[in-house]
């Protein structure tokens, strides 16, 4: 939430424009007052026929997931292909990628919000529901990698008759104190910020039953100045909190990794490689997602092409860090003049992985090198079949990471293969059912664009100028030069 | 609660009608606004936000609780690794921290329910629902007698609509 309003002269004052530093300036030329923002926004929540096909495609890919699921609880993790050495593979691969498809949600909304980028406003909400989704579904992975998945509350310190503990020494239970967090400080943040537009949808709505339900919703909002200058101070302070926040989750989860003395895994530049790696896969996803979403809803006025645009210096910028992060552990690899790590690093890129890892390379270095272009950063077409390979590189950057270190390292009698089964991929696909579930009926119900901050990038309605009589004429006046 | 509401299309006519009603005596008022603005803001001139103190003091707390809990727990069943303290404080810290955001985020949360006074179910007097489209509203609480001045003043500084309550 904007702590700012627009620039526009200030009543009874001199007329100067104020400076708008939440917004930074953000335009909406189509947008011509708060009524209009407030029909348009909420005129999209009534569900289609398209929207019904999309939500059942979704639940059909979500139910093939659980049934999967359902049978490897009853055969054991066996079927799902794992074989020593390589006991975590595509479950955690999809962890990995879930939890950093959450991080590009915080970062537009908490850490833009800080930096007062102004392209934040339109496109926030919907990647802050994302990225609430997206942390859902990564919390199921660890618990169906579990062969006892019933056990999963062990991870948690709880008061027990045995007095047994977790090890706090562990990072499987700092990932379990991070990713809770995380998922809860998101809810959180996401309903606050829906609070004033909870109320919009209350006093809109005719249909007795949801009035009611959105009543107790937006706990009784009633737009007041006390409720707005306590709200933008929260907000605020949610922002601040998370910002750190963001940055810590996919530090913790790359311990599980860089604390682990495996080849390829431990590493001290993992935390940084892990976040920009994250934030570049969840700007990827938030592409995926906005680009029909604004063709479908009509929303291209809100969410316009300046907005995908810096959207897209963003995603350059990530990718170019991921690059670099790439290079410098190849270069670590090569530097460090062990046999073992030269050996390892031969295997991941040109031997028996040559495949992932150039899937990885071409997807998420070489192809978004396009985003230098300004015609390609505008055009939509591109942005989104850009967006699903970066979805697939970042992917294959989690399954390079995990695969090949664990089916490769230090002595050759160890040295395996892995294979995905069909179980795998089924809960996999499931998990992007999961998602794509909650998220459609999101968008369903509740605005998928912040009402009340795009408002307040609309300049409000002002009195009309006082109509000036019209000056005399100099020669009427009597004033020549005679 | 009796007092006057008036409802207005212009943020300058609301700020305007802000700054003459704070120079009458003994009326408190409350305006509604579709979004937050500086301007009616500023007419307000209310008091910075206490909400600050509550993200510091859960802050606090979950800090505080971060490092107590694994300390305790590395007590409780001590396993000395080449004589080395049993409590470890670097990889507490990441618990410590994890739960400073969290109770932080959630102390901030109560503390804007608390001061906000939200959650308040009860809108009955005082407000319309055309103040979360595009309209201004300002509602003064103000004694009968108050209520024609209050009245007049809403009037001349543009309402387009003022109505006693309840």
């Amino acid at each position: 939430m904007a702590t700012s309003a627009p620039p526009y002269p200030v009543a009874g004052g001199d007329g100067a424009l104020r400076p708008n530093v939440a917004t930074a300036g953000r335009r909406l030329p189509a947008v011509r007052d708060y009524e209009q923002v407030t029909r348009e926004i909420t005129g999209v929540l009534r569900p289609t026929v398209a929207w019904f096909f999309g939500l059942g495609i979704a639940m059909a890919f979500m139910f093939a997931g659980a049934t999967a699921w359902m049978y490897q609880i009853h055969e054991g993790l066996g079927v799902a292909g794992y074989h020593p050495p390589v006991m975590w593979a595509v479950y955690i691969v999809s962890f990995v990628f879930w939890v950093g498809i959450g991080h590009a949600g915080t970062l537009i909304s908490a850490i833009l919000y800080l930096f007062r980028a102004g392209f934040r406003t339109t496109i926030y909400r919907c990647a802050e529901v994302m990225t609430v989704f997206a942390v859902m579904t990564a919390g199921l992975f660890p618990v169906l990698h579990l062969g006892r998945p019933w056990k999963f509350f062990w991870l948690i310190p709880y008061p027990h008759w045995r007095w047994i503990w977790p090890q706090f020494k562990s990072p499987l239970v700092w990932d379990v104190f991070a990713i809770l967090t995380y998922l809860t400080v998101s809810a959180t943040f996401l309903y606050i910020g829906l609070l004033p537009d909870l109320a919009v949808l209350r006093d809109h709505e005719r249909n007795p039953i949801r009035k009611k339900i959105f009543a107790t919703l937006s706990l009784g909002w009633r737009n007041s100045d006390r409720e707005w200058r306590h709200f933008a101070r929260a907000y605020l302070f949610l922002a601040a909190l998370a910002t750190p926040l963001v940055l810590s989750v996919h530090s913790v989860v790359s311990f599980d990794f860089a604390m682990a003395n495996t080849p390829g895994w431990h590493a001290t530049i993992f935390p940084p490689y892990f976040v920009a790696g994250a934030i570049f896969s969840g700007m990827g996803m938030v592409f995926t997602i906005l680009i029909p979403l604004r063709k479908w809803f009509g929303f291209k006025h809100y969410v316009t092409l300046n907005d995908l645009d810096a959207g897209a210096k963003l995603c350059l910028f990530t990718s170019m860090v991921v690059g670099c992060a790439y290079l410098t552990e190849f270069y670590i690899g090569w530097y460090s003049g062990n046999r073992i790590e030269h050996e390892f690093w031969w295997n991941r890129v040109f031997g028996q992985w040559w495949w992932a890892a150039w899937i990885m390379l071409i997807c998420n270095v070489v192809l978004p090198l396009s985003l230098f272009s300004q015609k390609l950063r505008r055009n939509t077409t591109w942005l989104f079949i850009l967006s699903l390979f970066i979805n697939l590189g970042m992917w294959f950057e989690r399954f390079v990471i995990i695969v090949p270190s664990l089916s490769h390292e230090f002595e050759p009698w160890q040295w395996a293969g892995y294979q995905a089964t069909w179980v795998d991929i089924a809960i996999l696909c499931g998990s992007f059912g999961w998602f794509f579930m909650w998220f459609l009926l999101f968008v369903k119900q509740l605005p998928i664009l912040a009402i009340s901050e795009v408002k307040e990038i609309v300049p409000p309605k002002r009195r009309p100028p006082p109509v000036m009589a019209p000056r005399p004429a100099v020669g009427a006046a009597g004033g020549g030069d005679d | 609660m009796r007092g006057v509401l008036g409802t207005f299309r212009e943020v300058d006519a609301t700020v305007d009608a802000i700054k003459a009603l704070k120079r009458q005596p003994s009326t408190n008022v409350t305006v509604y606004s579709p979004a937050p603005d500086h301007a009616i803001a500023e007419a307000i001139d209310a008091p910075t936000s206490v909400v600050r103190r509550f993200a510091l003091i859960g802050g606090l707390c979950g800090m505080t609780f971060g490092y107590w809990i694994p300390i305790y727990i590395s007590k409780w069943w001590p396993l000395v690794v080449g004589g080395k303290p049993v409590p470890s404080w670097v990889p507490y810290t990441i618990i410590s921290f994890e739960l400073m955001v969290l109770i932080g985020a959630l102390s901030t949360v109560a503390g804007l329910f608390i001061v906000a006074r939200l959650p308040d179910l009860r809108l009955t007097v005082g407000y319309d629902a055309r103040f979360s489209d595009g309209e201004y509203g300002v509602w003064v609480e103000c004694l009968p007698e108050q209520a024609k001045a209050v009245t007049e003043t809403l009037r001349r500084t543009g309402a387009v609509e003022v109505r006693n309550e309840p």
